[in-house]
């Protein structure tokens, strides 16, 4: 960061000092604002909140909201779901990109160019939705979790990322004289790459598991049974669909529907817990991480 | 400083040969090839294998024939959405989101990012960082969820204060004119944290000793931010900028889809919405492929002209 | 281990080539629209079981968020006991339905039949057409004797499933109960006494019915906290209230019948009238603003609530424990003094309710099994499920026992709940839907009710692909449009602009379109 002399301040310093605390400060409460309102409310008697007499503190704190997310089948069979996909998706992902962005580092690599240009060129074309829908059928895949897995299994722009990290934070020196000690690439990999780049590990693991955690359209389009639905697509019912079949017969829907409007903030923040919680753990390394992949000084 | 997202750093020199050298620098590096025979084989499978679909859009797809066996139409379907009712209004949203996000929300994270380098406390920038992160890692769904309670006209907050002020409720999300400004607003609010690392990035590498010089030399702290910060990340904001205008035509498909209705649809029908509704909910699939194909097209030519200019004027490109 | 994905990189190579090349050929082999005499499995003629060797179906179903697992319905476990076919169904769930039957045509991935599909007209013409799914007319004349016996009693419905060819390609869910086709117009009639006030008799009186229930407090509460009308959806509300304004929906879209000379009346005077009218009661706070967003089961909650002035639905079954605040009235009379109950659907209600396609090995098997639920017993079955554990009989008619109400679990155990399954919706079976304040609220429908009621007409394949692609642009724009000028985000300053585009979407076309199907159907 930008370090601070020991000169002595002059006043327009401390002018200046103070818009930028001030604007700081604001742009704090605005990001805050909304999550704290949604943490309150799901905190608080939903009549309160169906009101609008929360705005800030929880009113009539009360968990039923979470106790009735307890007994909701649905939201824990999605949540099962998707820690399954992430969990798999993740590592599926984490050996292919490196497996892609280690060999594409090495600058010793003939044909690594043509490669790149192979595989920069897939960020901006793509053959729409029927054609890989009927390659995922054809493979197989349809209804099961690797149709959620598979097709995404490099993000380009990861691997992007990846090599540039491997390809400027670890000396090439040190490469060639592992090489001179006989080391195979596949140990060079293992025993030296992979533990010298922890960060940009840790910070891609992070970027695929949001990944995974967050997305459903694919599931939409692939997956048929509703006990397979991840929690996305669970909220995503919850949230906001409006059912427009005609019902001929339906009892007690009253109740469920009040039910509905109190669990949506609990469920907004059951659903969004893992993934803050894993963040702090990855935060330190994203200076190293994120920084280094996408520039070089 | 030479900024390298995509343009690799030390390059190959001599280490190839020519004719037998070659191949066998290749042998010699035999399992870089088997490390990379997954993930490229993958890459055609799964990227290249479905280019063969593009034929559909000069095709009139008939499923029970198959993409290759369905017969051509040449460029009918690309008639018919240049001659519809829709195309202008669904070209016109499209840029224009796009345009403004770009004028609004692609500098918001460079000043963020600017001034949490001007902040002197080490732990209030990294607060600044670590709470303007937060957003980036809600999904869609849960945003497009949050924006429906927060905004909404009985009992959301925005609108219980605009009642308190003696004003009476706005149904945000359901005008079309307040549509882009709460999808590009909540773009911000989401994303400036996030898009701000790779600034901070380059000015935390950003030799200190310059802005000892020119405090030396009595600048004032907005003209060494404006000399020497912002020279310094020049180039990442160039590259940025290439990216983004990549991905001009796309953004925000999931969420866009999400906030739609008929009352806001005038402004927030867009090029890929339309796709998908007509698509696949309504089952023309040659029409939305030559519709999906046109926005490609669209997309690559204004990626082509944005690096050739990147390139001239500032000697940065993506290639 | 790297072995292992060398081998599985190679395996993977081959099934995409084998995917690439051979998707032409593969894709290709659907059968030819003949009615695919190759079955393999020998049908009984008549009775139970229907096969004497056991064999297995399988459907593409959409299950709705009130049902339980098709697999542990009642219906579908003694039937197969009693039929000797296994169905295995793949249940999509409502939300994301209509993309992955879509997909299932576009892919070629055909079940062995579609259940409750909802298949639409053109969708049948053109996966008719093309082969994906097989003709049915023989079928039904040879293995369904149920069915063909309602289609001789009602000819509309022959006439709403036959393609100008003479192909049958779905056959519709059958609603011979009148009660069924309509949406009741439900009133506070508890408010109406506390306010002193009559049930409105023209759009006028309505209008002045809901201002008292906006400002008179009819709750009690001492809050304006009522509802005075709401609805499904914008769209519905327009539906629900066409006939007062001389609007009829004949052949299934916004169409008038004059002289047997078919008239789109969507850019008509008589539309703007009711446009302006329902714009009014939306600024005036007398219509839900909720309409625009509000999700299918809050509009259920807001009748069960009591909070509601004035609403449509089919029946009281959501607002049963306080069923006797309301009553059904019948439609207003318009400005014109028209009075019509447009909303009304055809006797063949859910079209596409079912299908068999080209892969399906059993296809007489097939017919005679769905044709079961065409008889009131096979009805009875799949609405009441078992005799005893579910239901009694009472007056000669299926009842829902009181115990098995109680559980809630009633639209768990059948697939007509959520609507749409291919079956006889008749008298016999209608206790639940159709108990007596139900059938008041109809007799005050019937005496305005259009003669006859036409149904979508069939299109031949190109003339259908020209009809969608019409309908796609002019649907998209009504609709927004519409739902635009009632909540006056759009002034009928414009109404001259709005009927120019329609013109220039090539309404006229349309028209003609649906002249010409209409022409050929009266034939």
């Amino acid at each position: 960061m930008f370090k601070q002399a020991s000169i002595s301040r002059t006043s327009d310093d401390r002018v200046f000092d103070a818009i930028v605390y001030a604007v700081a400060a604001v742009i704090i409460v605005v990001v805050l604002y909304p999550l704290i309102f949604v943490v309150s409310a799901s905190f608080s008697d939903p009549a309160k909140v169906l009101n609008g007499e929360v705005w800030l503190l929880p009113k009539n704190v009360s968990l039923d909201a979470y106790a009735n997310i307890l007994h909701n089948g649905k939201i824990w069979t999605g949540y099962g779901n998707t820690i399954i996909y992430t969990v798999v998706g993740t590592v599926v992902n984490m050996i292919l990109t490196i497996l892609a962005a280690y060999p594409l580092s090495r600058p010793d690599l003939p044909g690594r160019k043509v490669l790149m240009v192979i595989i920069t060129l897939t960020m901006f074309f793509g053959g729409g939705l029927i054609p890989t829908y009927l390659l995922v059928k054809n493979l197989g895949m349809l209804n099961t979790m690797w149709s959620l897995i598979v097709p995404g299994a490099i993000s380009t722009y990861n691997l992007i990322v990846m090599r540039t990290y491997f390809q400027s934070s670890i000396p090439w020196e040190l490469q060639e004289a592992a090489h001179i000690d006989g080391c195979s690439n596949w140990r060079l990999l293992l025993n030296i790459i992979l533990p010298l780049s922890k960060p940009i590990l840790a910070v891609m693991v992070l970027f695929y598991a949001v990944g995974h955690w967050n997305s459903f359209f694919n599931a939409l389009i692939y997956i048929r049974d509703e006990g397979k639905y991840p929690l996305q697509l669970v909220l995503r019912e919850i949230l906001m669909i409006s059912q427009t079949d005609a019902v001929d017969g339906n009892v007690g829907l009253e109740n469920k529907v009040l039910l509905a409007e109190s669990i949506k903030y609990a469920v907004i923040i059951i659903s969004s817990l893992p993934i803050l919680i894993m963040y702090p753990f990855v935060q330190r390394h994203f200076v190293k991480g994120v920084m280094i992949g996408s520039i070089k000084g | 400083m030479k900024s390298a997202l995509i343009q690799a750093a030390p390059s190959p020199k001599s280490h190839l040969g020519r004719g037998g050298r070659l191949w066998r620098q290749m042998a010699k590096r035999y399992d870089l090839y088997l490390m990379l025979l997954v993930p490229i084989v993958w890459y055609l499978i799964f990227h290249y294998g479905p280019l063969y679909g593009l034929q559909i859009a000069f095709k009139n797809f008939n499923p029970a024939k198959g993409i290759v066996g369905s017969s051509w139409v040449g460029f009918d379907h690309f008639e018919r959405f240049f001659d519809s009712y829709y195309f202008g209004r669904l070209l016109w949203n499209t840029l224009s989101i796009n345009l403004f996000s770009l004028l609004i929300a692609f500098p918001i994270p460079i000043i963020l990012s600017l001034i949490s380098n001007e902040i002197g406390s080490k732990k209030f920038s990294k607060s600044l960082q670590n709470i303007t992160f937060i957003p980036h890692f809600i999904s869609v769904v849960v945003i497009v969820g949050i924006l429906n309670v927060f905004l909404s006209p009985t009992t959301g907050p925005i609108n219980t204060l605009i009642e308190a002020f003696g004003g009476t409720p706005i149904r945000f999300l359901e005008e079309a004119g307040w549509f882009k400004t709460i999808f590009i607003g909540s773009n911000i609010w989401q994303n400036m944290g996030w898009q701000s690392i790779i600034y901070i990035a380059a000015l935390s590498g950003i030799n200190p000793q310059l802005y000892e010089a020119a405090k030396m030399d009595g600048a004032s702290r907005l003209r060494r931010i404006w000399h020497i910060s912002v020279p310094g990340i020049v180039p990442v904001i160039v590259i940025m900028l290439i990216l983004d205008i990549g991905h001009f035509m796309d953004i925000g498909f999931e969420k866009i889809l999400l906030m739609q209705n008929n009352l806001n649809l005038e402004s927030s029908d867009v090029i890929s919405t339309f796709v998908y509704t007509t698509g696949i909910l309504k089952g023309e699939y040659s029409y939305t492929a030559a519709i999906g194909l046109f926005n490609s097209v669209i997309n690559l030519i204004l990626l082509l002209l944005v690096n050739r200019f990147a390139r001239k004027t500032s000697e940065t490109s993506l290639w | 281990m790297f072995k292992h994905w060398g081998r599985y990189a190679i395996s993977t190579m081959l099934v995409s080539t084998m995917v690439l090349s051979g998707c032409s050929s593969n894709s290709g082999t659907g059968k030819e629209g003949t009615s695919a005499a190759k079955s393999e499995s020998v049908v009984n003629e008549s009775g139970f079981p229907l096969t004497n060797e056991p064999i297995k179906l399988s459907m593409f179903t959409r299950i709705a968020p009130l049902n339980g697992p098709f697999k542990d319905m009642p219906v579908f476990q003694d039937y197969e006991k009693m039929s000797n076919v296994q169905v295995k169904f793949t249940e999509a769930p409502t939300d994301g339905f209509q993309e992955k039957k879509n997909l299932l045509f576009a892919s070629n991935e055909l079940p062995d039949a579609f259940y409750r599909s909802a298949i639409t007209p053109l969708e049948a013409t053109q996966f008719g057409s093309v082969g994906q799914l097989i003709p049915l007319e023989e079928l039904i004349d040879k293995y369904a004797p149920n069915l063909k016996k309602l289609m001789d009693e009602y000819p509309e419905i022959r006439s709403a499933i036959t393609t100008p060819e003479g192909h049958i390609y779905a056959i519709p869910g059958i609603v011979t109960l009148a009660a069924a086709r309509t949406d009741k117009k439900w009133i506070n009639q508890a408010w109406l006494k506390k306010l002193n006030l009559k049930e409105p008799e023209t759009t006028d009186d309505l209008y002045q019915v809901l201002v008292a229930f906006r400002d008179q407090d009819p709750n009690g509460n001492g809050k304006k906290d009522e509802i005075p009308m709401t609805a499904r959806t914008v769209l519905s509300v327009v539906n629900m209230m066409s006939g007062s304004f001389g609007l009829d929906q004949q052949l299934g879209y916004n169409i008038n019948l004059e002289n047997d000379k078919v008239k789109i009346w969507m850019g008509s005077e008589q539309n703007k009238e009711l446009l302006m009218y329902l714009n009014k009661l939306y600024k005036e706070k007398l219509l839900d603003p909720e309409l625009f967003s509000q999700k299918e089961a809050q509009y259920l909650a807001k009748q069960g609530s009591g909070n509601a002035g004035f609403f449509f639905d089919q029946t009281n079954n959501s607002f049963l424990t306080i069923a006797d605040q309301y009553e059904g009235i019948a439609p207003p009379a318009g400005p014109n003094g028209d009075r019509l109950q447009a909303q009304a659907s055809p006797v063949p209600r859910d079209f596409g309710a079912f299908a068999i396609t080209s892969v399906n090995k059993y296809p007489e098997i097939t017919m005679r099994w769905i044709d079961y639920f065409y008889s009131d017993e096979g009805s009875t079955l799949l609405r009441f499920g078992r005799e005893g554990e579910h239901y009694e009989i009472k007056d000669g008619i299926p009842v829902y026992k009181e115990d098995f109400l109680k559980t809630d679990n009633q639209p768990k155990i059948t697939p007509y709940a959520g609507g749409g399954a291919p079956h006889l919706i008749s008298e016999k079976v209608a206790s639940y839907i159709n108990p007596p304040q139900v059938q008041e609220a109809q007799k005050k429908l019937d005496p305005y009710m259009p003669k006859v009621r036409y149904a979508s007409p069939m299109f031949d394949e190109k003339t259908a692909q020209e009809v969608n692609i019409l309908r796609n642009d002019i649907d998209k724009y009504y609709e927004e449009q519409s739902t635009k000028f009632i909540a006056g985000a759009l002034s009928f300053d414009k109404w001259g602009e709005f009927q120019d585009t329609l013109k220039k979407m090539n309404l006229d076309k349309l028209e003609q379109l649906y002249q010409e199907a209409y022409d050929k159907m009266k034939k």
